[in-house]
């Protein structure tokens, strides 16, 4: 953390000087925490944005303390930031926090996770469903290329149906599978609840079942090692230019779905585009203390992108994955 | 034979208050001196002074010729003088081995250096403990050892270090016939490898077994000494006591009245007390002497709730007494700890807090506690037990001399209207002019018609002071001598169960 | 004899007079407060947002619910004790209170919940509008806990360090539980408006503004300061002015003379458990309320750090025996205001823990500095 707060102060009084006070503004960035690499990525896409147009950065880090990040809010409300955008700590806060900004008229965004009510504040949201699309899409497509003598057989490794993003990514899969009719078997689905041994004993169980699976989606990237610790001894985990290659696509983005994409084992992970969330806070914070709007609600929707073995070259360095990937994070 | 260790003209001053006076005295190499005194004839000080934990104030010492003065422990231990006491500092986690070599390991040669060399270690301590016949094994550890067996091994360390001259101060307390025995040939094997050893005990009988010559110590001087051929009993006792009871004890204004307070029946707590029965009328001092772990103090914490008894009954004007110390001080019960600092008083609390503690229930107003009350009861306490403070509301217990201490441990129970005060060793740290006045104190209680049982181990005190003296000696009440009967010898004899007192 | 020798040597007032001087203010019930002026005021020409009225507002709202939890705490630091479970009993209390008077209770976040169907249900909580029932319970459950804590540390001689630990563990558990780690919503208002409701508000500006912008309306009367402040008057009456208050101070002193002295020692030491965490309690009530959301994690983390540094900080004794209210008071409003000069100063929250870390042990230091003077002294 480079920040202390005589910086700060100088680069408000060098702005000033330029003569750029009309634009520059004093943005509050509260985010929930920087202990996972996702976080790290995210607060990086904002920092490094809203300092290079100029513009004043407040960092608060709640260090996952919900209160604390009210406080930390409220602080900035007293110190008289032009705008907060916020990574909030859970969507149960995220409603509160917003609610107190705006009754201090002070414009708020929020980004990664959604408040509960998303009726108020600038809210980016992603759609799990859409991007659990377009991951899935790229590899039935792939997969069609690859056989067309016999129905192809899916299998989807779902999560916790009690969390919204497990069902929107489900979906997201069958909205995917169904354009394709009956090119298609019946997809075999396999529980995991967001857990990895329960994963673990049910793709064993389902891939014993059936030796011939084709294509494996699944919820979260994070399940990748568990999919390859049942393919490997069945022979199975080859990349794609090999023969016998397991067409497969997740969700999430995280850096080791990266390396794998690179590697030739993954073909598609539909990933949060973070970039554009952080872009479209922030612009839309912009705008709001441009136009001096103090109470904007808005909600704008993350369609996110899958990476794919196709678009790798272009896109690599839009996922937070990829990034951290470069840095050197798997190797820490 | 020359002096191993020679006193000439040794003093030692508290605050002008002599403990130890003119001493002068040579302990002569390879014999065991048996030293004795009543508690507080400045035995300790005495100790202390060749121990290196005070300097004297008068005079000097001279060990193997040389002038002696050890600054610490250390010095002592330097020198050739080991301490063996009833509480051993030894490490019970530690094996015996590791116990006599605690402050300088043998260590492995060369890069293994930091490394402890157990096999030298082991052979060693075989040898040391074998020099004192002892079949201990070394690689036992302290915890699986009886008391005796803990004892010698603190021997053995003395003997490891070389020590030319081994102090036990009381090292039979704590051990079973069998144990003391072992105890005895080990010093028996001591004198024999010309080793000077001064015991101190209260068992006379066993100072007399033991030892070459006597000494003698009474209100810091020495009264007596000579070979042991000289010293029977009965004169270690005369010698001991010998002087007339100073003037400092209040002539008993009011004789006792009657009416029981306590009636203590059968009372008993295994291995502590034993089949206790005694009673304390109104107006009456009782006293309660007895060697340490005679029982009284047990007794008389059996009696405040703070240990259980048992068997037997105890009973306050006529009522049973039942409950914690919370109850029984409602029933009319108060105690004078014998540890002032550790349970009598709040050291760091101002005076008042003290004083006003037992009965600060009583002293609330309609909202709360009233202050004012507070202050005119710790006032009024003060002023009846001619307390010597400047701040009562600031400053803390601890500033006080011990005779002040001692006068707000007594002078918080007034408030709660005692019909019973229990003092255990009511004087201890306290000097002469204060003593003088918590006397009076305890007389003007008596006076006043509350029944006072007064536990003490100076028999000065208990026969100035008390209409009665109940004696206790390895937990039974012994004896009881009436004001008209009051023998010091007799009195001792039976603590010492020499003879049996008249039971009144 | 050789307790003579620890008899201090009284030094003569007029010697020393420089040192005496610095004694009587380190032994001042004041120098807290001392301390916290002086940091204010040398550090506003540098940091001038400090002292705007709507830093100085916030700092007071962020100083009401940490007082009420820290008060509770004086009293078992002040019996000698520590109470680590303080935390873990917000996190239950203001779950179980959010979830008995919520007014709706959505299916989709709470239906896995062992307490779904039990206390809260589609259409709210049993106890919705019933405001004042659902307090009760929440004081009952924290009271219980208090119960089990004083009774292990009173009865069985259990060190309240490993009781309360053991609490903290166990509670902290049990509350994520309760919910799955859910948060839980729909708070009544009536509720919400302990914790965030104001009851007077000042504007600082020029009169003329024809509409006052709301971020300069302050809040300087809320109902979380009617409740700490009331609290802290009538816990600060209990320790000073009544018998219990001075058997507390007399356990913490020396429990064994206490005891001799007909101290009911063991019932003092169960009712400051009790105590601290019915303080807790009310804390959780006025955290969960301005978060506007009961949360089984409320209070985890490094909240106990602030707890018991604030108390510390302000001058209870980590021995036991010396305790004030007034103290803890300064003490909060010290931490308060240390931690919120550390977020002006940009610092990343690690940089301020570690502050906040070196602030406390001084202020141990400064605890076993008192003692000693105070030996030393009279």
């Amino acid at each position: 953390m480079r920040s202390t707060f005589l910086s700060a102060l100088g680069a408000t009084a060098f702005a000033t000087l330029l003569g750029t006070g009309a634009q520059a503004a004093t943005i509050c960035f509260a985010f929930q925490d920087l202990e996972t690499e996702f976080w790290v990525a995210g607060h990086k896409a904002i920092t490094t944005t809203l300092t290079e147009a100029g513009h004043t950065v407040i960092e608060r880090n709640a260090n996952e303390d919900a209160n604390r990040q009210l406080e930390q809010v409220n602080d900035c409300i007293a110190q008289g930031v032009d705008g907060i955008i916020i990574i909030p700590q859970d969507g149960e806060s995220a409603v509160t926090i917003v609610q107190t900004a705006q009754d201090n008229d002070v414009p708020i965004a929020v980004f990664n996770r959604p408040p509960s009510d998303l009726s108020k504040g600038i809210v980016v949201v992603a759609d799990n469903a859409t991007i659990a699309e377009q991951a899935v899409d790229f590899v039935a497509q792939e997969a069609m290329a690859r056989i067309t003598d016999r129905p192809i057989q899916p299998l989807i490794i779902v999560g916790d149906l009690g969390d919204p993003n497990a069902v929107g990514r489900k979906d997201g899969f069958y909205a995917a599978l169904q354009k394709y009719g009956d090119k298609f078997a019946t997809p075999i689905e396999v529980a995991s609840e967001w857990d990895a041994a329960t994963a673990l004993a049910n793709l064993e169980a389902a891939v014993t079942a059936n030796p011939n699976i084709d294509l494996i989606f699944t919820s979260s990237d994070f399940l990748f090692p568990t999919i390859r610790s049942v393919l490997e001894p069945r022979g199975k985990w080859v990349p794609r230019d090999q023969e016998g290659h397991v067409l497969m696509a997740g969700l999430d983005g995280d850096a080791t779905a990266c390396q794998l994409i690179k590697d030739g084992f993954v073909d598609a992970t539909g990933v949060q585009d973070l970039y554009f969330e952080a872009e479209s806070a922030m612009n839309a914070i912009l705008a709001a203390i441009e136009a001096g709007e103090t109470q904007p609600n808005q909600v704008i929707e993350d369609p996110g992108f899958a990476l794919t073995s196709a678009n790798l070259g272009e896109r690599e360095m839009d996922m937070w994955g990829c990034v951290l990937l470069s840095e050197g994070f798997l190797n820490n | 034979m020359t002096a191993l260790l020679r006193f000439e003209g040794l003093g030692k001053d508290w605050f002008g208050v002599p403990a130890v006076r003119d001493l002068s005295l040579d302990i002569p190499e390879g014999r065991v001196l048996g030293l004795i005194g009543e508690n507080g004839a400045g035995k300790s000080t005495l100790m202390n002074m060749i121990g290196g934990i005070t300097a004297p104030t008068h005079g000097r010492m001279l060990w193997r010729g040389q002038p002696y003065a050890p600054a610490s422990a250390a010095d002592a231990r330097a020198a050739g003088i080991a301490f063996i006491h009833q509480e051993l500092n030894l490490f019970t986690n530690l094996t015996v081995a590791e116990n006599l070599f605690i402050d300088g390991f043998p260590r492995r040669p060369g890069l293994l250096r930091p490394f402890i060399d157990r096999r030298a270690m082991r052979d060693r301590a075989a040898e040391v403990l074998a020099r004192l016949a002892l079949d201990l094994p070394p690689e036992r550890t302290l915890d699986s050892l009886s008391p005796g067996e803990r004892q010698l091994v603190e021997i053995a360390r003395a003997l490891h270090h070389d020590a030319a001259l081994i102090i036990f101060d009381e090292p039979t307390t704590s051990l079973t016939p069998r144990e003391t025995d072992r105890l005895f040939q080990a010093i028996e094997g001591l004198r024999a490898a010309g080793k000077t050893v001064i015991y101190i005990s209260h068992i006379l009988a066993d100072v007399q077994r033991l030892s070459d010559g006597i000494a003698v110590l009474r209100d810091g001087r020495l009264v007596g000494e000579g070979p042991v051929a000289d010293f029977d009993i009965p004169r270690m006792i005369r010698t001991m006591i010998g002087r007339d009871l100073a003037a400092v004890y209040p002539s008993r204004t009011a004789p006792p009245r009657g009416r029981p307070v306590l009636e203590v029946q059968g009372l008993s707590a295994p291995g502590v007390i034993e089949d206790v029965s005694l009673t304390v009328r109104e107006g009456e001092i009782l006293g309660l002497f007895g060697l340490m772990g005679s029982g009284r103090s047990e007794l008389a914490r059996i009696l405040m709730g703070l240990d259980p008894a048992m068997r037997g009954d105890a009973r306050l004007l006529g009522h049973p007494l039942r409950g914690g110390p919370r109850d029984r001080i409602r029933q009319g019960l108060a105690f004078v700890t014998e540890n002032r600092r550790e349970e009598g008083l709040m050291m760091d609390a101002s005076i008042r807090d003290n004083l006003t503690l037992p009965a600060i229930e009583r002293l609330r107003g309609p909202l709360g506690l009233d202050a004012d009350r507070i202050a005119d009861t710790a006032q009024a306490l003060r002023e009846t037990v001619r307390l010597k403070a400047q701040d009562l509301a600031r400053q803390p217990v601890r500033s006080l001399s011990g005779g002040n201490q001692q006068k707000v441990v007594i002078g918080k129970w007034l408030p709660t209207e005692p019909r019973l005060f229990i003092l255990d060793e009511p004087t201890r740290g306290v000097d002469v002019g204060a003593r003088s006045e918590i006397y009076g104190l305890m007389d003007r209680l008596a006076a006043e018609g509350a029944g006072l049982l007064v536990i003490s181990s100076e028999l000065d005190e208990l026969m100035g002071l008390c209409d009665r003296i109940s004696v206790m000696s390895r937990g039974e009440v012994v004896a009881t001598f009436d004001r008209a009967r009051f023998d010091e010898r007799r009195i001792i004899a039976s603590a010492f169960r020499q003879a049996e007192g008249d039971a009144a | 004899m050789t307790a003579m020798l620890t008899q201090p040597v009284p030094a003569t007032p007029a010697a020393r007079p420089l040192r005496r001087t610095l004694a009587r203010a380190l032994l001042s019930d004041w120098f807290v407060l001392w301390l916290t002026l002086a940091y204010f005021l040398i550090l506003l020409p540098v940091l001038p947002t400090l002292g705007t009225p709507a830093n100085l507002a916030n700092l007071l709202s962020n100083a009401w619910p940490l007082l009420v939890v820290a008060l509770g705490q004086t009293f078992v630091m002040t019996i000698g004790g520590i109470d680590l479970s303080q935390g873990a009993v917000i996190g239950l209390t203001s779950t179980l209170g959010a979830a008995l008077i919520a007014t709706a209770g959505p299916p989709e976040v709470l239906s896995k919940a062992p307490i779904w169907g039990l206390l809260i249900f589609e259409d709210g909580g049993v106890l919705a509008g019933q405001l004042w029932l659902g307090l009760l319970a929440m004081l009952l459950a924290g009271a219980l806990v208090g119960l089990v804590n004083g009774t292990l540390v009173a009865w069985l001689d259990m060190p309240a360090f490993m009781v309360t630990l053991v609490s903290l563990i166990t509670v902290g558990a049990f509350a994520i539980w309760l919910t799955q780690s859910e948060n839980i919503r729909n708070l009544p208002d009536s509720y919400v408006a302990l914790g965030k409701g104001e009851i007077v508000s000042v504007y600082i500006g020029p009169k003329e503004e024809p509409q006052i912008p709301r971020r300069q309306v302050h809040e300087l009367v809320t109902y979380a300061a009617l409740v700490a402040v009331t609290l802290a008057v009538a816990l600060h009456l209990l320790l000073e002015r009544t018998a219990f208050g001075r058997q507390v101070l007399a356990v913490g002193a020396n429990r064994r003379a206490a005891e001799i002295a007909g101290v009911p020692v063991r019932r003092i030491i169960v009712l400051v458990f009790v105590l601290s965490s019915l303080c807790a309690t009310v804390g959780a009530v006025l955290y969960s309320a301005r978060l506007e959301a009961g949360r089984p994690t409320l209070g985890e983390g490094t909240f106990l750090l602030d707890v018991i540094g604030a108390t510390v900080i302000g001058g209870t004794s980590l021995f036991g025996g010396k305790g004030k209210v007034l103290w803890t008071v300064f003490g909060v409003l010290f931490f308060v205001l240390l931690s919120n000069s550390l977020n002006l100063m940009n610092l990343s929250t690690f940089h301020i823990d570690m502050v906040k870390g070196g602030v406390i042990l001084a202020a141990a230091l400064l605890d076993v500095a008192r003692t000693r003077l105070l030996r030393g002294m009279a």
